[in-house]
């Protein structure tokens, strides 16, 4: 019978932290060879996709109702530069499982550095995201160049403007989340507390592969489809 | 059976995903009618998702009750939605 492999804490010499190492997992009849962590993973990710769906449910009949969507004076929305933002989230992911694949085969160097550059991806997203919010660097190829701000997408301003900002800035949370998380379990492989658990490198894959999922969606409900 | 994709795999997967993004960024600047566009790019999203879903969430090598567990939640609220907008449209279309 073949079993995966969780790390449980073991006891310790008294004063000292607890040792981790891996310990046999029976295989379920359920769910195979899924940890009770990944399970957990996905129920929070089922629910958090519900709080999504309300968002952009709400958005679609917000939007289906109105006679006037963008009001005069209110930017369009830039689809050429979100799509760059979406192809970086699209490289991210890849890194992602790169990483995976890497602390897999019980490599640290390659999933610490494919962790740095799935990382440095959710930052260029979030830099990306303030930029198209506030025009943060100036000659940037953006639409339109002073930021939606600045060309006069307020949000409250208009049920536009609002859902806009909500969703996207909630999606923009979660990035900064996943960013956070990946800097800790990348601290996490550098310090070797990780060796022989690529098991918590694939749960912080699922949460950042959500939010790229996630962003899949926006990217067509709320720029693409005019 | 192996408990994810090979790097050939994921590096396709990858290809797939940025060739998706260009044909959805080329629709719209097609001038397609609209409902056919609005069709055309939910189609072309719900694909990308599926495809992060399968093989970079490794839903593919998971049990069936996993998967099914992942995706009824998603696909209610999707059908539900979908329902209420067209609701919203259509009582604002003129008879």
């Amino acid at each position: 019978m073949s079993a995966s492999v969780i790390a449980e804490p073991l006891a310790a010499p008294t004063g000292h932290a607890p040792v981790h190492t891996s310990v046999a997992f029976p295989r379920d009849t359920l769910f195979g060879a899924a940890t009770p962590g990944k399970i957990a993973m996905w129920i929070f990710l089922v629910s958090d996709a519900l709080s999504f769906s309300g968002l952009l449910i709400g958005y679609g009949i917000l939007r289906g109702g109105s006679t006037v969507w963008r009001h005069p004076g209110e930017p369009a929305l830039g689809v050429n530069f979100t799509a760059f933002l979406t192809f970086l989230l699209i490289c991210s992911s890849v890194s992602m499982v790169m990483a995976y694949s890497a602390a897999l085969a019980g490599d640290r160097k390659k999933t610490a550095l494919w962790l740095a550059l799935t990382i440095l991806g959710g930052l260029g997203f979030l830099a990306g995201q303030m930029h198209e919010y506030f025009g943060f660097f100036p000659g940037f190829p953006t639409h339109p160049l002073r930021g939606l701000v600045g060309e006069g997408l307020i949000p409250g301003h208009s049920a536009y403007a609002s859902t806009f900002y909500l969703t996207t800035g909630f999606h923009g949370c979660h990035v900064l989340a996943g960013v956070v998380y990946l800097s800790t379990v990348l601290a996490r492989v550098l310090s070797g507390k990780l060796d022989g658990r690529p098991g918590a490198v694939e749960l912080a894959g699922l949460f950042w592969h959500f939010v790229d999922l996630v962003w899949i969606l926006v990217f067509t409900l709320i720029y693409l489809i005019p | 059976m192996a408990s994810h994709a090979t790097t050939r795999a994921y590096l396709g997967v990858f290809a797939a995903l940025a060739v998706l993004t260009v044909l959805e960024v080329a629709a719209v600047k097609t001038g397609l009618p609209k409902r056919t566009l609005v069709l055309l790019l939910v189609s072309l999203a719900v694909t990308k998702a599926v495809l992060v879903a399968l093989f970079f969430m490794h839903l593919r090598w998971e049990t069936r009750v996993l998967r099914w567990m992942v995706a009824v939640p998603l696909a209610t609220p999707a059908v539900y939605g979908v329902v209420l907008i067209a609701a919203t449209i259509a009582k604002r279309m003129p008879a």
